[in-house]
């Protein structure tokens, strides 16, 4: 009987011993859960700024001044739109236009017409 | 004897002891195993974690249709003191007004003397160089506190209709206040129908009127027409929402939706397309426009003979093209005020908004709506409505005589846009013909933007006042469609007290025409309209040509 004491003392023992163990890996776990709740809350507040300033950066009337002044583009003029009958008459003439090579005539060069 | 062979006196107080340290021994591994299984089954104590405060939901983005950033929040950095920490309150205030001058120094004194506070907000939102210039104060007692803060990237871009928050985050006007309760359940970012490309030109062209016209307001609206998504709206003065309505009233009020006013004659296409609608007119009739009419308690006149035709017989296209008052009323009083009505309630001009989503102003109609009110209301005036009511009554034109309500959240489900047929498809081509006339051929040619078929009316009012009309304030406006031969898009402009500062005349065939098609011509390809040169066709009608027999 005092054995069988000793035996259940000791298997309570380790049974607290093990829960004891399970509960603060558990407090671990979730001390790092926390911590990555927090990192995560960093990045996103980092990923808004970024965005925010990304907004900023890519505003029209900045994009569209620096392109004017920078690289001289307007605003599209509707001469500039052609129709997709006209753009092959249009990539026709410009194989034409391609120079003669010394032995024959241009890759894809029209025969031109009397 | 008798001493030595009595036993010893019984100790009875030796098992009573052992058994009370027993006792007590037994009490304290009770409180020590208690307290370790309270530690190991409740943890420590995680309140400094601050968990809770990085799980607070952040209030939702709001994205243009392209998902263009025009609202957000980011984490920010305000200016907090605690007065109970500052022992020189004077030298604290001095610092603090270095970076904040417009801080009022009495304020601030009076928040440093109350030495029972902890805590006090001294500015909320500080930028960059602001916390670096007070760090470099040096001073006691200030304290950075980092919370949620709303930015508006894009500046006053449509501020008006974006609205603002409160400093905590509250919705305070525009969409941030309508939909508030949206925004604040965060997740996906409220996608609304704007393109903010489309609503920069609006609004460029806006401020850019303003070098050409003194003026007091400007309005410009673009809307799809098949789907009433709102592509853009803008309303000048602009509003930046970052000042949270700390703005004059001018640049306050969102005239596109709040704003009530007598808009002229772009209602002549409505007249004419309700006349024609009910059997009252066809497009061959004619009428004589050459002297004034009376029609109830009112004669009706024109600023300005009839060029194009006779005034003695012009049609319906030449009313509108030349923007004929007479001619308008004429055609109204054969329709009756009864029809009148009836067709400017189906198109929605005689009720307010009831529905989600934004409000517009309700309109104000005439009391009496007698033989009067009718002439006077076919040419635009005596009726007062917002912008946006009126850019609608434009989409039947554009959809083959279907209205449609306005929309501003994506996605729209073509399934759920409200449509009522207002007109057959038949009077609705005949009218957007007349007006694409009126742009070749009548007021309204400067805006005639090359290769988008531009399709519309000008429209200038005299303001009302309590003593009458008053000859030298005006509104004008012009409301489009293009383009004519597949139309699309309805645009509208307004211009409240436009001046040209070269001198010209301050009608809306000057101002708000010009204005017009500067936005078509900017924002058609951003909305992917492909231009058409060369053509002058509107959809199931020929293109507008004129022989020289019917000009006689």
């Amino acid at each position: 009987m005092k054995r069988l004491a000793i035996i259940g003392g000791l298997v309570v023992a380790v049974l607290a011993v093990a829960v004891y163990r399970a509960k603060l890996s558990a407090e671990e776990t979730q001390v790092r859960i926390d911590e990555l709740k927090i990192e995560a809350h960093a990045e996103e507040a980092a990923i808004a700024t970024l965005r925010a300033d990304e907004a900023v950066l890519t505003r029209p009337e900045r994009i569209g001044g620096i392109a004017q002044q920078q690289l001289g583009l307007e605003p599209a003029n509707p001469s500039q739109y052609v129709a997709p009958e006209a753009l092959k008459q249009r990539l026709g003439e410009e194989k034409l236009r391609l120079p003669q090579r010394a032995d024959g005539p241009a890759e894809g060069a029209q025969p031109q017409q009397q | 004897m008798r001493a030595f062979a009595a036993p010893y006196p019984k100790d009875v107080w030796g098992p009573r002891r052992a058994r009370i340290i027993a006792v007590g021994l037994a009490l304290v591994f009770v409180v020590i195993v208690g307290r370790s299984a309270y530690v190991a089954f409740n943890g420590p104590d995680r309140s400094a974690v601050p968990v809770a405060a990085v799980e607070a939901v952040r209030r939702a983005d709001i994205v243009d249709r392209r998902g263009e950033l025009l609202a957000t929040t980011v984490e920010g950095v305000s200016l907090a003191v605690d007065p109970s920490a500052i022992w020189d309150s004077r030298d604290v205030v001095a610092g603090i007004r270095t970076v904040f001058p417009d801080l009022r120094e009495d304020a601030l004194t009076a928040v440093m003397a109350d030495k029972k506070r902890q805590f006090a907000w001294v500015k909320r939102g500080l930028e960059e160089e602001q916390i670096k210039a007070l760090k470099e104060l040096g001073v006691e007692g200030l304290m950075f506190v980092r919370e949620p803060q709303r930015r508006y990237p894009g500046g006053s871009l449509a501020g008006h209709f974006l609205g603002y928050t409160s400093i905590d985050g509250d919705g305070l006007e525009g969409i941030e206040r309508v939909y508030d309760d949206r925004l604040k359940q965060g997740g996906e970012p409220l996608e609304l129908t704007l393109d903010a490309s489309v609503q920069f030109v609006v609004e460029e062209e806006l401020t850019r009127a303003f070098a050409d016209f003194d003026m007091k307001g400007a309005v410009g609206i673009v809307l799809e027409a098949n789907s009433g998504a709102v592509r853009a709206i803008a309303s000048w003065p602009e509003m930046d929402p970052r000042r949270r309505g700390d703005e004059g009233d001018e640049a306050k009020t969102n005239r596109a939706l709040n704003a009530r006013m007598e808009l002229g004659s772009i209602y002549k296409p409505l007249t004419v397309a309700a006349a024609l609608e009910a059997g009252m007119l066809r497009t061959s009739d004619t009428f004589d426009v050459s002297k004034p009419v009376k029609i109830g308690a009112v004669t009706v006149r024109d600023q300005h003979p009839l060029t194009r035709v006779s005034g003695k017989a012009a049609t319906a296209e030449d009313i509108l093209a030349e923007s004929s008052n007479i001619g308008t009323a004429l055609i109204a009083q054969r329709m009756g005020v009864a029809q009148q009505k009836a067709f400017l309630g189906k198109v929605g001009l005689l009720a307010g908004h009831g529905g989600e989503g934004p409000q517009w102003a309700s309109p104000l109609i005439p009391q009496r709506w007698d033989e009067t009110a009718m002439a006077t209301v076919a040419y635009g005036h005596g009726i007062s409505v917002s912008p946006l009511a009126f850019a609608m009554t434009y989409t039947p034109f554009a959809n083959g005589g279907e209205y449609v309500s306005p929309s501003f959240i994506e996605p729209v489900d073509a399934a759920s846009v409200k449509r009522t047929r207002v007109m057959s498809a038949r009077t609705a081509d005949a009218v957007l013909s007349m007006m694409r006339t009126t742009v070749l051929q009548g007021s309204g040619k400067l805006a005639n933007a090359n290769g988008y078929e531009v399709a519309g009316k000008t429209g200038t009012a005299e303001k009302p006042t309590p003593d009458g009309y008053d000859p030298d304030r005006n509104i004008t406006s012009f409301a489009a469609v293009f383009p004519a031969s597949r139309p699309q898009f309805v645009v509208l402009v307004v211009l409240d007290e436009a001046q040209p500062r070269t001198g010209e005349q301050r009608t809306a065939a000057f101002t708000a025409a010009s204005i017009a098609g500067k936005v078509i011509a900017r924002a058609a390809p951003l909305l992917d309209v492909q231009p058409v040169l060369g053509a002058t066709a509107t959809r199931g009608i020929a293109p507008v040509t004129r022989t020289s027999a019917e000009a006689q």
